[in-house]
């Protein structure tokens, strides 16, 4: 029991002047809730974004140059992979698989509801390649269309439902799997039909853009390499992105995002640890006499350094454990606005940033209560007997 | 059997405009179970003295003998220690924990030595004996009289049974009935045993003590 007495001490010393405590407990509050919450944030946003980009890791896509620079509404002169150029890129890309995609948007119709919906076209061999289906069958033939999760659930579409497109009637033969946003394609609220069934209906023979599905993933430089000398000799014919590079972009972004809102929290940890000084050096002013009394009476220094630091222990793990709270909170709420969804925050490499967060507050508290408490502890018992 | 034994004690505090001697080749001896009444003008050395017997303060030259130990050589925690288990020091001031009841304050030292709470009942015995009530027990120190602080005070020496009791003026706060009724219990005390050291202004209270040491300019007379 004997720690007992001085927590004791600790605690009722810190009700005792329970204002001060109160504000320095608050910049603990923040400097822990700002922590964590960033760090949840920003590992929350990594996640789901790599959760939606894992499966295209591996994938090169090709444009023709300057056929990337498509305005919202210009959807008219757009440099187009020709006939020609998907030879060469299948020559370049040796045994890798190569997808050529035609891709449009047009008016859906389904009973009574209309709208705008993306379209890809697809040789009947890729498909497979790309996508996976959640019930029904690939396409065999130009009269069905795929139809990807998110606007199968608008629509209401199941395998058999009917769709017009543009003025065409399609019978849907499967529905995909969710994939997530993706840089080659984005499928879940798309319809796929097949090549022929595009180019006749689009009236169009060039790609809009081609996919290299690499087989190894560290062959992605070579292949890419291959193509740009391949085909960009002279002038650049083809840009040649890989999902890989720009995966790596944004989550060097978010990175840099999350480290940036994670120094913030640093600055009011030490705000908040200057407060901490500065109330235990008050606390110990205030109790020189009584240090003097406890030391006279049979108490050693470590066991007065110790009820100081309690005291700033207290202070820290109270701001900790508020600060937890906020930031669970926080994260939630901010979650729940950007990525409707909060699925990502009670992931444990998610929360582990609230233990993180809150190690960070009381060993703020404690590093700042240590010259007070170590000072309390040094005085001398006679002087300190003698003070006023 | 000798308790305490100074030889040629002194203690010099140096200052800026030179030192000050406060206390000059002192020796002293006091047996077991003797009643002091240390006497002198203001800044005389009376509670340098008494400081030094209770292991508050080492001396800068010569033997300081308490119990047998030579101060000299303990370390902060060793003479911590002897002033937990052997000395029960009683102030003017009362120097009670405001933060600690009346009752933990008499439990403190008893916690300090033995590692738990006091669960015999000694404390609430020793408050008894002082002639506190059971009510005042869960009361802060401030919430008592004069009077009552120094007998909770005393009840808080006494707990761990120490060999020396230091007073110093431990009725210089205090009205001449209160006062007398703590000089009761202090020679109580020093009948069951107990060594007692008291520093005092006042002849009537020296009378209590068996003998009278008189100090000036840090010199026994
Ligand atoms: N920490 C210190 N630093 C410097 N000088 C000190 C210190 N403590 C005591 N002195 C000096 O030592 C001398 C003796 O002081 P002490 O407190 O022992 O006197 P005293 O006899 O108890 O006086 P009083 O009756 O007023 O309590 C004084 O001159 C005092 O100024
Ligand atoms: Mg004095």
């Amino acid at each position: 029991m004997n720690p007992g007495i001085f927590f004791e001490f600790a605690k009722r010393s810190v009700r005792l002047h329970w204002l001060r405590s109160l504000l320095a407990v608050i910049g603990i509050v923040i400097g822990v809730a700002a922590i964590a919450s960033m760090g949840m944030l920003g590992n929350s946003l990594v996640l789901s974004i790599s959760e939606s980009l894992s499966d295209v890791g591996d994938a090169i896509v090709i444009y023709s140059h300057g056929g990337i620079s498509q305005g919202p509404s210009s959807t008219t002169v757009n440099d187009k992979i020709t006939q020609r150029m998907l030879k060469d890129i299948i020559r370049a890309s040796g045994s890798n698989d190569v997808i050529p995609i035609y891709n449009t948007a047009d008016q859906i119709e389904v009973g009574s509801d209309d709208g705008i919906a993306t379209v890809y076209g697809l040789e009947t061999q890729d498909l497979s390649l790309l996508l996976d289906l959640e019930e029904g069958q690939f396409l065999k033939s130009s009269a069905g269309a795929l139809a990807g999760s998110r606007i199968a659930e608008e629509y209401d579409l199941k395998v058999g439902s009917r769709v017009k497109l543009g003025d065409e009637n399609l019978r849907i033969v499967g529905i995909l799997e969710e994939r997530g946003m993706g840089f080659d394609i984005n499928p879940d609220s798309a319809l796929i039909v097949t090549d022929k069934f595009f180019s006749s209906t689009y009236d169009q023979e060039d790609y809009n853009f081609v996919i290299v599905k690499v087989r190894d993933i560290n062959d992605i430089e070579y292949v890419k390499d291959a193509i740009n000398t391949k085909m960009n000799r002279k002038d650049d014919v083809v840009d040649v992105f890989d999902t890989k590079a720009i995966l790596e972009t944004i989550l060097d972004t978010f990175g840099q995002i999350s480290t940036f809102t994670t120094a913030i929290g640093g600055i009011s940890l030490v705000v908040a640890g200057v407060s901490i000084f500065n109330i235990q050096m008050m606390s110990v002013t205030e109790r020189i006499k009584e240090i003097g009394i406890i030391r006279s009476i049979g108490t050693k220094k470590n066991e007065v350094l110790k009820m100081f630091l309690y005291e700033a222990i207290i202070l820290g793990l109270f701001g900790a454990i508020v600060g937890a709270l906020f930031s669970f909170l926080a994260g939630y709420a901010v979650l729940m606005v950007m990525l409707n969804s909060t699925e990502f925050l009670f992931e444990p490499s998610t929360l582990v940033y609230i233990p993180y967060g809150m190690i960070f507050g009381v060993v703020t508290s404690l590093v700042s209560g240590f010259y007070p408490a170590w000072k309390a502890a040094n005085l001398n018992p006679i002087e300190a007997l003698r003070y006023e | 059997m000798q308790i305490i034994s100074l030889e040629g004690v002194s203690k010099i505090y140096p200052m800026p405009f030179g030192e000050v001697v406060a206390l000059n080749n002192v020796s002293l001896t006091i047996e077991e179970g003797d009643f002091i009444a240390i006497m002198g003008p203001s800044g005389s050395g009376k509670s340098t003295l008494l400081n030094m017997v209770g292991s508050l303060d080492v001396p800068t030259e010569g033997k300081l003998y308490i119990n047998g130990v030579d101060v000299g050589t303990l370390s902060d925690d060793e003479l911590t220690d002897l002033r937990r288990d052997t000395i029960g020091f009683i102030f003017q001031q009362f120097n009670l924990i405001p933060l600690l009841t009346v009752r933990e304050n008499v439990e403190y030292p008893y916690i300090l030595k033995y590692r738990k709470r006091d669960t015999a009942g000694r404390c609430d015995e020793l408050l008894k004996c002082m002639g506190l009530t059971e009510n005042l027990s869960h009361h802060k120190p401030n919430e008592l009289s004069g009077g009552q602080q120094q007998r909770v005070a005393i009840a808080r020496a006494l707990v761990n049974d120490p060999k020396i009791l230091l007073c110093d003026e431990p009725t210089g706060n205090l009205d001449s009935k209160t006062g007398t009724q703590v000089m009761e219990l202090l020679k109580n005390l020093n009948g069951k045993g107990k060594t007692i050291i008291m520093v005092t202004h006042d002849t009537q209270i020296a009378e209590y003590a068996k003998r009278t040491i008189t100090i000036a300019d840090g010199e026994i007379q």
